[in-house]
């Protein structure tokens, strides 16, 4: 009977853990712009493999390879918003349309285009 | 039905549905209009493919994939850094308009646009004239707005 809550706890998280996955690639493929795709994507570095290695935890139970598992929660969690930042950072450098998208309510010339919108 | 048959139905159906949300995850990185969206998704990508190790070392049962999935979380995350140190433009800061074009100028310079696979960086020169220029004259505002309405419908 332990064996079967345990597997249940184990299948519970695996498909939380899906689902966040599930919402991290439909949002890359559905928003419009590249920082709201890096939104979704951020999703999935951070949620869904917490709640995946989450379930390997538990079905594996205490042993060596859990806490190399761990290990790999605490890397992803220290660079996954490091690449984010980056690929930002990238995002406003290169593109020359990037006003379209914050100048309606950010930036110096908010006040001009305010009789266009 | 014993509990070992179940955890191999959990783990096969998991490993499918993480076979198909990476194919799905690769639509974004062919099509992606930009650099930004492809190297985006083949993070998201590389995030998926180090669970799928990670449940394949509980379901075969064997310690040295995990090992295999840490190595391969450190080589995606230094594949987006040096990625990245590719296409970024110097480390200048952009305060006023009379800086942005030394950016862009910087950006065409420090990358070469032979290495950029979609021709990508000789676009961005070319598209961004009529932009400044659309500042300035209220007659190109009206350009301006027709082509983001166009780029709406392309979507």
């Amino acid at each position: 009977m332990m064996e079967w809550i345990r597997f249940f706890i184990t299948a519970l998280l695996m498909l939380s853990g899906m689902i966040f996955f599930t919402a991290a690639v439909v949002g890359a493929n559905r928003f419009g712009h590249a920082m709201n795709r890096l939104h979704a994507a951020g999703i999935g570095d951070t949620a869904g493999l917490l709640l995946v290695l989450l379930s390997l935890f538990v079905a594996a139970g205490i042993h060596v390879d859990t806490v190399k598992m761990a290990f790999i929660l605490f890397f992803m969690f220290f660079t996954s918003p490091v690449s984010s930042h980056f690929l930002c950072q990238i995002e406003y450098y290169t593109n020359p349309k990037l006003y379209r998208f914050t100048q309606k309510r950010f930036g110096k010339k908010t006040e001009k285009t305010k009789s266009e919108h | 039905m014993t509990v070992e048959n179940a955890y191999i139905y959990l783990f096969t159906a998991a490993l499918i549905w993480f076979a198909l949300l990476i194919t799905v995850g690769l639509i974004r990185a062919i099509i992606g209009p930009r650099i930004t969206d492809r190297v985006l998704s083949i993070n998201m990508i590389s995030t998926m493919v180090i669970s799928c190790i990670a449940i394949l070392a509980v379901y075969l049962k064997e310690s040295y994939l995990v090992d295999v999935a840490l190595i391969y979380a450190m080589v995606s995350f230094v594949s987006v850094l040096i990625l990245i140190s590719i296409y970024l433009p110097g480390r200048t800061v952009r305060t006023n308009e009379s800086e942005e074009k030394d950016v862009s100028e910087e950006g065409s310079a420090g990358s070469d646009n032979k290495e950029i696979p979609d021709g990508q960086g000789g676009e961005i020169q070319e598209k961004e004239k009529p932009v400044k220029e659309g500042k300035k004259s209220p007659q190109q505002k009206g350009s301006g707005k027709q082509a983001r309405r166009k780029s709406k419908k392309r979507r």
